[in-house]
């Protein structure tokens, strides 16, 4: 949720700001050309030229703030209500010292100017504010006609006219603004949800796949096996049934585990491997020495493949080691497997592990041999299977 | 302290009663029996009778969890006593440290039914031992100031800690027993060549060249980086 509102955020801060540029080099136009222009001109009509002139560096100065706030993009130095204060304050002194009967004229620089610079600064504030803003600095302009002029029906007259150019078109902006701030909401709220359904798509997509490589997976060794269970032409009883289903058993265990994120997922299968032989009563020792760089999904196969067949077949007692350094990573179990299915009698018999008959997802290069060496050795009761792996010859 | 036919004994400190217990019980079960003093958990009872005269000093390295006490170690070494480290941690720079501080056998806690008995009589005469996980932990050091070991060195100490069990090596790498045992005892002789000086450490050099079980020249190449 957090990522999603920053990325509703930035969708209206970019049309925010070019709105707030605009409107900037608009007050910006409107205070130093039609503002300053006409209190130059008019400045000898003024009783305290110096306060027009104070009034003016006030408005300039809401200007310059706004200005650097835009094109620095920092947060506000000071509250914008203090600047609008400062607009406003702008306008009183204006219009205290201004002369009788001038209101509304080429002379009353400020009813003009002031609206524009105040709308600059609550550009980004709710519409409300805007107006609150406008009606505000009409109310000071009414009241100088009303309280310090002689009303007549030509100066109100006037102060309507001038009224509907000073009050209409600023709050055709603000009304113009409100509205794109809304369509960017809005803009922010589909790109928002257009990003959540593709991720979701994506997300079905891999789970898809990831059942499909899984069932592929186990399709050559498990699926007959449940067939046969499920016709009855294997039966449970069976010694020989039973232990390829705890090799089975395993395979899935280690299937389900080679999706996990974890530091070492040689291990991390391993020990999935060896739960498996643990439940059934067998005592599992689990070492590790040494320091390995992982080695891809089939060559963890390849490599965990003669513990796992081991471990599901151990009797009593196995013990799994692995030991690594850069060159070479060997697996090692030793148990007291049940001769029968791939553990042969007394002697040492070596494979060469490949992988042409497992596809693998998300492995370059992994066509052809693992290089997995697996020797196998028997004495007695006891299976001693080594699973080899060089790092640097695959 | 040596002893010959007589009765050996042994001290054990470690924090856990129920580990004194069982290794009572197994210095009891043994042939000969192995005499054994319980000194609790305080360091005090190995240095003052009758845990002194012990001839080997078990030593449960992690007295206080998480703080091997490898100082009380060296100075146990530095003192001349034979120790067994009998510890709770398995990781390989925990095992070669002891060794290289002179501790002539290191067992994790898990390999004590096997091997605690073995482990006592051989550092009861001065001799090392060197059980699979120890084993383990040389074949996979990668320190740069570990001795230079030979193929077939590593080889017995990567099979030794894959198998426990040294009739199994010597059946896979058609070698008997014996030869299983010397090639583990050079790597401990060029381990204790290497690294601090301990009397333990060099007794076993000097006794490994006048048995003829490695050679001055092989020594000083396996020594040299």
């Amino acid at each position: 949720m957090v990522a999603d509102d920053d990325l509703g955020r930035q969708t209206t801060a970019q049309l925010q700001r070019g709105l707030r540029i605009a409107m900037v080099v608009v007050a910006g136009a409107i205070l130093f050309g039609l503002g300053l222009l006409n209190l130059v001109r008019h400045l000898d009509d003024h009783d305290l030229p110096v306060v027009q002139l104070v009034a003016f560096a006030m408005l300039a100065a809401a200007l310059a703030v706004v200005a650097a706030q835009v094109v620095l993009r920092r947060p506000w130095p000071v509250s914008h209500r203090v600047v609008v204060a400062v607009v406003l304050a702008a306008c009183a002194l204006s219009y205290l010292t201004l002369p009788g009967g001038r209101t509304s004229t080429e002379v009353d620089w400020i009813f003009g100017a002031a609206n524009w610079v105040g709308l600059a600064v609550l550009l980004d504030r709710p519409l409300r504010t805007v107006v609150a803003f406008l009606v505000a600095h009409e109310l000071l302009a009414l009241a100088n006609v009303v309280l310090l002029n002689d009303v007549s029906r030509n100066s109100l007259a006037r102060f309507a006219t001038g009224s509907v150019s000073v009050l209409g078109f600023p709050l055709c902006v603000a009304v113009v603004a409100a509205v794109l701030h809304r369509i960017g909401t809005a803009a922010a709220t589909a790109t928002r949800e257009l990003e959540r359904v593709r991720t979701a798509e994506a997300v079905a997509e891999a789970a898809h796949r990831r059942r499909a490589q899984r069932f592929a997976d186990l399709a050559g060794t498990t699926v007959p096996l449940l067939e046969g269970l499920a016709d009855r032409s294997l039966a449970p009883s069976d010694p020989a049934v039973q232990r390829r289903s705890a090799i089975e058993a395993a395979r899935m265990r280690r299937l389900l585990a080679e999706s996990d994120t974890v530091e070492d997922p040689l291990m991390h299968e391993l020990r999935h491997c060896a739960d498996i032989a643990d439940r059934k009563g067998v005592e599992v020792e689990l070492d590790a020495r040494g320091r390995w760089p992982v080695p891809p999904v089939a060559v963890r196969r390849a490599l965990t493949d003669a513990a796992l067949t081991a471990l599901a077949t151990a009797d009593s007692w196995a013990r799994v080691t692995v030991v690594g350094d850069g060159d070479v990573v060997a697996v090692n179990v030793v148990a007291d497997c049940v001769p029968g299915d791939g553990v042969a009698g007394d002697g040492v018999a070596v494979d060469d592990v490949a992988v042409d008959d497992v596809a693998v997802d998300g492995v370059a290069g992994d066509r052809g041999e693992t290089g997995v060496r697996v020797e196998t050795f028997s004495s007695g009761g006891t299976v001693w299977m080594e699973a080899r792996w060089k790092p640097t010859a695959s | 302290m040596e002893a010959h036919g007589e009765l050996i004994t042994a001290v054990i400190v470690d924090d856990h009663a129920a580990i004194s217990a069982g290794v009572r019980y197994w210095c009891e079960q043994a042939e000969p029996p192995i005499g054994l003093i319980d000194a609790g958990d305080r360091l005090a009872g190995v240095w003052t009778p009758p845990g002194a005269d012990a001839d080997v000093v078990i030593f449960d390295l992690e007295l206080v969890p998480g703080k091997p006490d490898f100082g009380e170690l060296r100075r146990l070494v530095e003192a001349g006593r034979r120790v067994v480290v009998y510890s709770q941690h398995a990781d390989n720079a925990t095992a070669i440290k002891c060794i290289d501080l002179g501790a002539l056998a290191y067992l994790t806690k898990r390999e004590g039914p096997d091997h605690l008995v073995p482990a006592i009589r051989a550092v009861a005469h001065g001799q090392p031992y060197t059980a699979p996980s120890l084993s383990g932990a040389l074949a996979a050091d990668d320190t740069p100031d570990r001795p230079r070991l030979s193929p077939r060195e590593t080889e017995v100490l990567r099979a030794w800690f894959a198998s426990s069990s040294k009739e199994l090596v010597a059946a896979k790498l058609h070698i008997t027993v014996k030869t299983v045992d010397t090639y583990i005892a050079r790597v401990r002789v060029k381990y204790a060549n290497v690294g601090r000086a301990a009397r333990t450490k060099s007794e076993l050099v000097t006794r490994a060249l006048d048995d003829g079980v490695i050679t001055l020249a092989e020594l000083n190449q396996a020594a040299s980086p």
